[in-house]
């Protein structure tokens, strides 16, 4: 795709219709000027009946001006620039561009507006619009999201932690200790660090002490190099940032709390720690591409699209949207099922059981080779895998 | 299309204001697989380009035909005095007001070619949000696009569309009639019979309340005309004369249905979206149906699915029930532990019991516990050279 195409047709357009104005200008310039010029010869001229000067004879002469320059016809000629660019503009966006991207689009299905909307009131509190939800809420007339108070909490926390307040952060995780713990978070004790090197940093190392001894020790099992850094760190109280650990004046620190508290936050909510809304979004902006481009390749050929069960083609998200495995028998391309799971064979080559059943005629053969490696497979020793 | 009722926030605003994010120039080379994709994405969006150009354009049309109007007949109106017999006063008087007149377009102009200015400046700022589009700021420019999607920018535009509908919907053909007329030139390029289809309605809606006629001598000026290309719904409609509006004939009940209104409200959707380059759908409803079909897999709809998937929502599961689901041609593992992909840099290992997770989540595990791994799903301990690589191709 060429922008600097679409932008040097719009840059003609916009010149275009620069000149036309100027042009237009001119002209009505040019009218309004003469017709004075005439209106101040007539009225100046003595108002007596046999005066040489006739008006009619003035006006013939402008008249006759107005002929000769044609002004209507000037404004055409400048129109009809001005229209060659008009037109080729949309042509450019038409072959630049994807003019049409409801090809893909399965006309039978319908949205329900209901569930719809809830998610977009959803999302506009997710990310904390709370007004513009508000609005949107009342003016679809839907009824109010289950989810608002609990945002409305959750950037509370977060604006507090803008500010450097942990208060609220730390209340909030340590209420919901042992969820963060069954979900392998850490959060807890990064918060305790944050606020430990805090008071450290306001030069109290006596009450960062009591601190560390009252709210960090008790993680010392699962983090027990961590905590000895930041201990240790109050030896460079004065003077951190040459000291070895000059980490822990970095603004990522923060950033990283925030994003871990959100995700979690969302989590206990049982939301992702990205908006839904705009995963499938992005996603879906991955994926026409690759769809538009099918339709128009398969155009003539006849396919089902309201009704097929798989897509056709396969679309690479970026990791991201990757979030289950997802394990494709490399030899009969088939994805893994309960009926059909992925086997590892002796080599640690891993294939679908229905392929290493064809491989071995249906058991009839205690051995096949591996089509990756020249390993002679024993089928009793092939093991279904778990990812 | 639907009209967005959401009028908060002017989305040119919020684009222009994420714009220019200046990144810095950055070592580390892009994949090119991401940049492809990048642009592939930006093509999608012709609508957002096209559709105030189409704006622009019309403004642009309507004062040009506005000033020529005006000029030729002030010409015409020096031409008419100078061949006329009028005495010197009222020649003054004349002049003076096609002076004052001349005044008037002169300010008009000035108005209009504001007008215009801006809606260039609104098409530039969208080629330049496209520019601004880049690798490095992709995730923060596609929630800008989510919300541009969500917040409707061109919402004078569909305005002009609700009146007509609203009128529609009151079973009034007037203002849809003067949108007819407003874009004759372009509804006829596209052999549009749209203002056919209006007539026809105007001409039922006479014979419904018995004014036969009137219909016969609406039908004369008003339908007649299109006769040389649509005779056969002509006759059609026009022998409704022959049937009251009770009428059992299935042939001509169904013209008679209040329905045919909600079609003429559909296809002047049609009509609106194609004169603006617009997609019937609402966008959100595309980007949403192609989204929730490349996510959708079995696994979404599994019991402990994770939360980070929408198809873990209720909400999202239903609307992506009647979609298909995506496919796959490789392998993808996501270690079940640290949620990251296992690929070669952190390649999958087995444990004894089948249970597959990342190299790099066993071998954090084993280093704080002398060397043991304990499987979270089904708490077998063993020591970690007890695992087997697992080659995936």
């Amino acid at each position: 795709m060429e922008l600097k195409s679409i932008k040097d047709a719009f840059d003609r357009v916009a010149n275009k219709q620069k000149l036309s104005y100027s042009k237009t200008n001119e002209i009505v310039q040019m009218l309004s000027q003469e017709i004075e010029k005439a209106l101040s010869i007539i009225q100046n001229s003595p108002s007596s009946p046999d005066t040489l000067l006739d008006h009619r004879s003035v006006l013939a002469d402008v008249k006759k001006m107005f002929v000769e320059v044609a002004p209507v016809n000037q404004l055409e000629v400048a129109e009809k620039e001005l229209n060659a660019a008009l037109t080729k503009y949309p042509k450019v966006l038409e072959k630049q561009l994807n003019p049409d991207i409801s090809k893909a689009y399965r006309h039978n299905v319908d949205f329900d507006t209901h569930i719809v909307n809830q998610i977009i009131a959803n999302f506009f509190y997710r990310q904390g619009m709370f007004d513009i939800g508000d609005c949107f809420i009342a003016e679809t007339g839907e009824s109010e999201c289950s989810t608002k108070r609990s945002f409305m909490e959750m950037y509370r926390i977060l604006e507090a932690m803008k500010n450097r307040d942990l208060k609220p952060a730390l209340k909030w995780a340590v209420s919901n200790s042992d969820k963060l713990k069954q979900a392998r978070s850490d959060l807890e004790l990064r918060l305790h660090s944050l606020h430990f090197l805090e008071i450290a940093q306001g030069q109290n190392s006596q009450e960062a002490i009591n601190y560390a001894r009252k709210n960090i020790a008790i993680f010392a099992d699962s983090s027990l190099p961590e905590i000895q850094k930041l201990v240790c760190s109050l030896l460079w109280n004065n003077n951190l940032q040459k000291s070895p650990y000059s980490e822990f004046l970095s603004p990522a620190l923060w950033n990283n709390a925030v994003k871990e508290l959100t995700r979690q936050y969302c989590n206990l909510l049982g939301e992702s720690s990205e908006s839904p809304l705009s995963i499938t979004v992005t996603a879906g902006t991955q994926t026409l591409p690759v769809l538009l481009k099918y339709m128009n390749v398969m155009a003539n050929k006849k396919l089902d699209w309201q009704n097929i069960e798989q897509l056709p083609v396969a679309v690479e998200l970026s990791e991201e949207f990757q979030f289950h495995s997802v394990f494709v028998c490399p030899v009969s391309k088939e994805q893994s099922s309960d009926d059909n799971p992925p086997m590892m064979m002796s080599c640690g080559h891993v294939l679908c059981k229905q392929t290493i059943n064809k491989m071995s005629k249906n058991g009839s053969k205690s051995s096949f080779k591996c089509p990756y490696c020249p390993t002679d497979v024993d089928i009793s020793r092939c093991r279904q895998l778990h990812f | 299309m639907e009209i967005d009722p959401v009028t908060n926030g002017n989305a040119d605003a919020i684009m222009t204001e994420s714009a220019p994010t200046i990144t810095p120039p950055t070592t580390t080379p892009v994949p090119s697989s991401r940049l492809s994709q990048l642009t592939e994405s930006l093509k999608l969006e012709h609508q957002l380009l096209r559709v105030p150009f189409e704006h622009y354009k019309k403004t642009i049309r309507t004062n040009h035909r506005f000033f020529e109007k005006e000029v030729s007949s002030v010409v015409s109106g020096v031409g008419d005095l100078a061949d006329s017999d009028w005495s010197r006063d009222d020649t003054v008087a004349r002049l003076s007001s096609l002076v004052s007149r001349l005044q008037g377009l002169k300010r008009k102009l000035e108005e209009g070619s504001n007008v215009e200015n801006l809606q260039a400046q609104r098409c530039r700022a969208r080629i330049d949000h496209l520019e601004s589009a880049d690798v490095e700021n992709l995730t923060e420019w596609n929630n800008t696009k989510l919300k541009r999607i969500l917040d409707l920018v061109d919402i004078d535009i569909f305005r002009e569309a609700k009146k007509v509908i609203d009128a529609l919907k009151n079973r009034e053909v007037a203002s849809a009639l003067t949108w007819c007329a407003d874009n004759k030139t372009r509804l006829k390029k596209s052999k549009s019979k749209f203002e056919f289809q209006l007539r026809l309605q105007e001409f039922i809606e006479l014979v419904r309340a018995e004014s036969y006629n009137q219909a016969i001598l609406y039908g004369r000026k008003h339908v007649a005309p299109w006769g040389a290309t649509h005779m056969k719904e002509l006759q059609h409609v026009v022998a409704t004369l022959a049937f009251k509006s009770t009428t059992e004939c299935t042939k001509y009940k169904g013209l008679f249905e209040l329905r045919q209104w909600d079609v003429l409200v559909h296809q002047f959707k049609q009509e609106f979206c194609k004169l603006y380059g617009m997609t019937m759908e609402p966008l959100l409803n595309i980007y949403l149906q192609a989204g929730l079909s490349a996510l959708k897999t079995p696994y979404g709809f599994e019991e402990g699915c994770t939360k980070e998937d929408p198809l873990s929502q209720e909400s999202f599961r239903k609307l992506a029930l009647p979609l298909p689901y995506s496919k796959q041609h490789h392998s993808k593992l996501v270690c079940y532990i640290s949620k990251e992909l296992m690929d070669t840099e952190n390649p999958p290992q087995v444990l004894p019991n089948g249970y597959v997770y990342s190299t790099k989540a066993l071998k954090e595990m084993a280093e704080k516990n002398e060397g043991k791994v304990t499987c979270p799903r089904t708490g077998l301990v063993c020591n970690y050279t007890d695992l087997v690589k697992a080659y995936i191709s």
